[in-house]
């Protein structure tokens, strides 16, 4: 088949404006999510992006401590940031579940649904009588994960922990940074987000079991752990050596050449040879096709000893000095190297590509009006995943959820609101809707 | 009835603690997984993950082996085996195979219409449909199949032709996590070779990549029970991480600025970092006004308290660095255990008077200590494992554990073709006389 023939058939595939058109994969999947920050609440956001209806619960009023958390104290539309994140597509509804009749909502919502989502510390929703002891005897098949930082059980368990926590318990810190200077906390909350999403995997795993046999379970989720495993050969290289491992700052020390340089127009790129069929390509686009036949770079064993790669990375060093980013690209495009520079939120933006993969997603949210952010990463041609709305105040679902899902009356609902078991927003910022708002916009029912 | 007379912890211990995974059912033990990764240690967790979870995966090397068995610090093997493969090759069943030939992608057809419901490539796009084994070729074989491409650049957009390679350097690189990574610059008159957007330490790219690419399946398989209908799945490495930044886009749509980096620090919150004590680093937090309370309290500065007395003036760059610099006069002598209980007792102090606030406190381990700390053993997290061929190892274990259906490993990793005579043997009948022809061949 023709290449050129391949990437139209894949674009039309996976064309963004047909995604509206199409089935969701998990649309029969109910979640209901008892979650503050971002371990919690990031795991059925994307759940709810392939068509979950999760019902997120928070506390009347205040709500999730996350809707605090936004770049430099700066909110949009009354909204912090970094909560609109994981808020997509979630109905939110606000329970007081330490309230006896909030316990009851609850357990009505857990009895129709598919799975329970919590990040409360260990054992606290068992004393509050809506644990999964509790929860599994009045829904057997239910899946219940618990996310947290160490556990529900071991020598941590009583430790509050966050992600920052995760990243330097774990030794993620420690292998990041430059050498001989501090461990570097990541850029981004990590092992929240990469935690939620390997919980998001354990549920998936979990509910292709439940389609085979009916059975439900519970999945204890520690988010340190999570990051363990994909410290790649950290553990077997310290089993084996009898050392630790160390940090190297942008160098990659089991794939050589792989670091970021500084070209000669002053961007930073990112350059790898991951073969020794690239290495050969590189050495040629370098116009020094004798490296290639130094047996101090033949293979990717040879090249990663540490004196052959300081070799080796200080000729690629100068070489890339040398070169405009422009011409880097154009030759690792015809050598079929890697390389590429290292993006910023703005270049994320400006980049036709990203926005023709929906990575830069567009949204004209009925409440917040014309936003825009990070898409659906995977792509799924028969089930893609969309971002329907992108986040609601505290307790906006209310009257929708409650009446259709567990059929109570608008008296009944007033009775409940006025007793504190439900409610809604307080008039602070995060918790509102926009000042802008109608007061009709966005809501199901009235 | 379940037992409620159990104290919680002890009753899902007896149910969840992985000392019992190897005697209960798994949960992907149906599903039958093609790894074609080539070069590509996303591909390869990816089927890990399904793997551990009792998934039949059989890894499809080149003869000769993958190049990624060569990923391995400063050179060093096991067996002749990188570590970073050796790593990802847990309950994989390991075969070769040339696709570069005729006959290669008929056997490969054979095996997908005999049993595959799951297709794993990392190829750079294009490649598999040219070799006429693309997704448009084997859904016409095995119409339900689930093919999962994972490319650095996706299968479509401008940017999928490119022809340059996938490597985790890049995908981290074009994610947009390295730039808000790393150390900021002190002084911009003199910027120092660290202070340099910073990539993580691992190779984050392609595990997150090979996290998103194991969702996906496990999302489509979802989607095939439901309807019967398989699809394709287009993972790109650097989207995958791309999704996990905190906010990036927004931020640039609604302010026409980026989130800049900020070393350890954290644009979004306050206190929330890593601090020098005396022998290494701990970490504190303290951003809601409680908890920030707590902490003034901890460190006995209530100065700090009254003069950030808001998150609103918490969140401003040169606040933090001020205040950093002063709660950091207060760690700088103190040994970690000394401050770990410290704000312990602060924290049991505030819960029983009633004061309230939570004061955070954790230790920047090094990876070594992590290996050393007996929480991470007694939960099963670290393994000593006896592999039939490559002896004992320690292992990390995958972080669910699961009453019905835990995650296991059965074994680490297998030689190069080593299930060559069962594979190929049980699902397409070939004896040792076919195998060994093709072997003369060059296709296996």
């Amino acid at each position: 088949m023709a290449k050129s023939d391949y990437f139209q058939w894949a674009a039309e595939t996976f064309a963004l404006e047909r995604i509206f058109e199409k089935d969701e994969a998990l649309k029969d999947v109910k979640i209901v999510e008892l979650c503050t920050l971002i371990l919690g609440p990031a795991t059925p956001a994307y759940l709810a992006e392939f068509g979950a209806t999760v019902f997120k619960v928070e506390l009347p009023g205040m709500g999730d401590t996350m809707r605090s958390l936004t770049p430099w104290g700066h909110f949009w539309k009354k909204q912090a940031l970094g909560w609109l994140k994981e808020a997509r597509n979630k109905y939110h509804i606000a329970i007081d579940v330490h309230h006896e009749e909030g316990k009851e909502l609850f357990k009505r919502l857990v009895a129709q649904a598919d799975v329970v989502v919590e990040n409360l510390r260990a054992g606290t929703m068992d004393k509050w009588g809506i644990g999964y002891r509790d929860l599994v005897e009045i829904n057997p098949g239910l899946i219940y994960i618990a996310n947290n930082g160490f556990g529900q059980w071991g020598p941590y368990v009583e430790r509050p922990s966050y992600d920052a926590i995760a990243q330097s318990e774990s030794g993620m810190a420690w292998i990041s940074g430059f050498p001989g200077r501090l461990p570097m906390k990541s850029g981004i909350w990590l092992c929240d987000y990469y935690g939620a999403l390997k919980a998001a995997v354990g549920i998936l795993a979990a509910l292709h079991y439940r389609d085979r046999t009916g059975k439900g379970q519970y999945i204890e989720y520690s988010q340190a752990e999570n990051i363990m495993r994909a410290m790649d050969w950290t553990w077997i290289y310290q089993g084996i050596t009898g050392k630790g491992r160390d940090r190297y700052g942008n160098r990659d020390v089991a794939i050589c050449p792989s670091d970021i340089f500084k070209s000669k127009d002053g961007e930073l790129v990112a350059l790898a040879a991951t073969t020794d069929h690239q290495f050969k390509a590189l050495c040629q686009a370098m116009d020094k096709p004798e490296l290639a036949e130094d047996p101090r770079f033949l293979t990717n064993l040879e090249r990663t000893k540490e004196e052959n790669a300081q070799a080796l990375l200080s000729v690629v060093r100068e070489w890339v000095a040398s070169r405009t980013w422009f011409e880097i690209d154009r030759l690792a495009r015809k050598y079929g190297f890697a390389a590429e520079k290292v993006y910023s939120g703005r270049d994320h933006y400006y980049d036709e590509h990203f926005e023709v993969r929906g990575f830069k997603w567009h949204i004209d949210d009925p409440i917040l009006g014309d936003g825009v952010e990070e898409g659906v990463a995977p792509k799924l041609s028969e089930t893609p995943g969309r971002i329907k709305w992108m986040g609601k105040a505290v307790g906006f679902d209310n009257e929708y959820v409650f009446t259709k899902f567990l059929g109570l009356t608008v008296d009944e609902l007033k009775a409940l609101e006025e007793k504190g078991v439900i409610g809604k927003w307080a008039d602070f910022i995060g918790r509102t809707p926009p000042d802008d708002w109608d007061g009709k916009s966005g809501k199901i029912f009235p | 009835m379940v037992d409620k007379t159990k104290p919680w912890a002890d009753w899902i211990r007896e149910h969840d603690d992985p000392k019992y995974a190897r005697s209960k059912p798994e949960a992907l033990d149906d599903v039958w997984v093609l790894d074609l990764s080539y070069a590509n240690m996303g591909g390869c967790f990816a089927s890990s993950i399904l793997a551990e979870m009792g998934a039949n995966v059989i890894r499809v090397e080149p003869p000769g082996g993958d190049p990624a068995r060569t990923y391995s610090p400063f050179g060093i093997t096991h067996q002749g085996e990188g570590l970073g493969y050796l790593n990802e090759g847990r309950n994989k069943f390991h075969v070769t195979l040339n696709l570069e030939t005729e006959e290669g992608r008929d056997l490969l057809k054979r095996l997908v219409d005999n049993r595959i419901d799951v297709l794993i490539e990392t190829f750079k796009a294009g490649q598999m449909d040219e070799w006429g084994i693309g997704y448009r070729q084997l859904r016409e074989i095995k119409p339900d199949i689930i093919y999962c491409a994972i490319y650095t650049y996706g299968q479509y957009g401008p940017k999928a032709e490119c022809g340059k390679a996938d490597a985790d350097v890049v995908d981290q690189a074009m994610s947009g996590v390295t730039y808000v990574s790393g150390e900021y610059v002190e002084d911009p008159d003199n910027p120092q070779e660290w202070e340099v957007p910073t990539k993580q330490g691992n190779w984050m790219g392609w595990y997150c990549g090979g996290a998103y690419a194991a969702f996906s399946v496990l999302a489509a398989l979802h989607y095939r029970h439901l309807t019967g209908k398989g699809q394709m799945i287009d993972v790109s490495p650097a989207e995958a991480l791309g999704r996990m930044i905190n906010y990036s886009l927004l931020y640039f749509h609604d302010t026409g600025q980026t989130v800049e980096r900020v070393g350890n620090l954290d644009a979004g919150v306050f206190c929330y970092t890593y601090f020098k004590c005396k022998d290494g680093f701990c970490f504190l937090s303290g951003f809601s006004d409680v908890n920030w309370s707590l902490l003034t309290e901890v460190i006995e500065r209530p100065d700090l308290r009254d003069q950030y007395p808001t998150i609103f003036e918490r969140l401003k760059f040169e606040n933090m660095k001020k205040a950093y610099k002063e709660i950091e006069k207060w760690t700088l002598d103190k040994e970690y255990q000394e401050i770990f209980e410290r704000v312990m007792a602060a924290n049991t102090r505030a819960k029983e008077t009633g004061q309230g606030g939570v004061v955070v406190p954790g230790k920047v381990c090094s990876t070594w200590e992590t290996q050393n700390t007996d929480n991470w053993w007694v939960r099963g997290s670290f393994e000593k494992f006896k592999d039939p061929v490559y002896g004992e190892l320690t292992i990390c274990n995958q972080p669910w554990k699961m009453t019905e259906t835990p995650p296991r490993v059965k074994w680490i990793c297998r030689p190069v073709g080593a299930d060559n005579e069962f594979i190929y043997g049980t699902f397409l009948g070939l004896g040792t006389g076919d195998l060994k022809e093709l072997e003369k061949a060059g296709i296996i």
